[in-house]
């Protein structure tokens, strides 16, 4: 693993490219064993943050935006970028986890926590590059972008297919 | 290799495999079986009581706890008759009086129709709401620590630190906080130190915008252990994002 974690995200040339836009992914190699990915395109978000509610309503019961597994970054004044967990292929998170609460779902290729057996220690919080895992103070566990068990929530609401599973 | 074998549970005939728990074997059927001081990352050790099941055996039957009951070949499991019903409520009315501050503990005694405990609240009980079922100090133990343990037999049995005397292997990560069922651990935070145990850490703190990451302690510890350099511990979560959002934006634009 790349000591520098500026290093680890890099675009992937082997992803499926949206109308000549760079698809974003922290992996190189593509996850085996899923076909889609959640594909992220900057140059369409509008900054309108339907994803950020979308996720805050699907995981959290009353919306907080706080909850929410993805952030819309802007850059400069016209310029969005949208940050979530991405499933990387060799995670910081999985492997600091002391008690192995963190393992790839087959089904979706998403890292998933299992809130069974994290014991909250917070370490996959310090240790995320990208600053995707979270650390939910009222369970006192580990939470992250589990892909909505396949169907990304995000993705579905984003009007403008900035988010895309595909 | 694995066997199967089959076990009944509330007369549903399941396949599990050999070594497993009843516990965990029930729980994935979908029956629901109250527990306290189980947690699937540590050995099971049936300390809560609440977890109690009724096993079958030829006419008689007996009461154990699932969290530590072994499967075998034809055991017969009843999760939720009247009789387990009321030795929870006897069980969750003692754990009551330890700890009568645990908003949990109360909610779980509601279910079982125990809004006014009998029993006077143990006045001595430290740390208070401690309902002695050690799963702190299993966690603790598991992660490598060993901070912390069972003090004294009887009823002067605690949980502290060993001897009393201030820990040298506590590195103030607060697992034994998050997964206290009763909630009855003290730990306190300030933007620059955690104190926890009766000992003050220190933060380590962003580079960028200095609020609290981890503890250095914690840090070195996950640095000799747990295989990632200190380099990914020294920025927070936020900054990291927007490292990261400058970094696609870098590569988009």
């Amino acid at each position: 693993m790349s000591a520098n974690p500026a290093n680890k995200l890099q675009p992937a040339d082997d992803l499926p490219r949206l109308s000549g836009d760079v698809v974003l992914s922290a992996s190189r190699e593509p996850v085996a064993h899923t076909a889609k990915v959640l594909a992220i395109n900057p140059r369409n978000c509008t900054g309108c943050r339907t994803c950020e509610v979308t996720c805050s309503f699907v995981h959290s019961t009353a919306g907080r935006l706080g909850r929410s597994h993805i952030r819309i970054h802007p850059q400069g004044n016209d310029r969005f970028v949208q940050i979530t967990c991405l499933q990387c292929s060799n995670a910081a998170c999985a492997s600091v986890c002391p008690m192995q609460a963190l393992s790839r779902e087959p089904a979706t290729g998403a890292i998933i926590v299992d809130p069974n057996r994290c014991v909250g220690c917070a370490l996959c919080e310090a240790a995320c590059p990208f600053g995707h895992m979270h650390f939910d103070g009222e369970s006192r566990k580990a939470i992250k972008c589990d892909l909505c068990a396949g169907n990304p929530a995000c993705a579905h609401f984003c009007p403008h297919k900035a988010l895309e599973w595909r | 290799m694995e066997m199967t074998i089959q076990i009944k549970i509330n007369q549903m005939t399941i396949a599990v495999s050999e070594g497993q728990f009843v516990l965990e074997v029930a729980r994935n059927a979908g029956f629901d079986i109250p527990s306290l001081c189980h947690h699937d990352a540590v050995e099971p050790i049936g300390a809560c009581r609440i977890c109690l099941v009724e096993q079958k055996i030829g006419h008689e039957s007996v009461l154990t706890t699932a969290c530590n009951l072994v499967v075998q070949e034809g055991m017969e499991i009843f999760t939720d008759s009247a009789e387990i019903r009321a030795h929870r409520a006897a069980n969750l009315e003692l754990l009551l009086a330890r700890a009568p501050g645990s908003k949990k503990l109360r909610e779980l005694a509601s279910k079982y129709g125990i809004n006014e405990p009998r029993h006077p609240p143990i006045q001595d009980n430290y740390p208070k709401d401690c309902i002695l079922c050690e799963l702190c100090v299993r966690v603790c133990s598991n992660l490598g620590h060993k901070a912390l343990a069972v003090l004294g037999r009887g009823d002067r049995k605690r949980i502290g630190l060993p001897f009393n005397q201030p820990s040298e292997t506590c590195v103030g990560c607060g697992s034994c906080r998050s997964v206290c069922p009763t909630d009855c651990i003290f730990m306190r935070d300030t933007p620059e130190t955690r104190t926890i145990w009766g000992k003050t850490h220190r933060f380590v703190t962003c580079k960028q915008c200095s609020a609290p990451i981890m503890t250095y302690e914690h840090r070195a510890f996950a640095v000799a252990n747990n295989g990632l350099g200190e380099d990914y511990y020294d920025v927070c979560e936020s900054c990291k994002q927007v490292a990261a959002s400058r970094r696609f934006a870098s590569v988009v634009w």
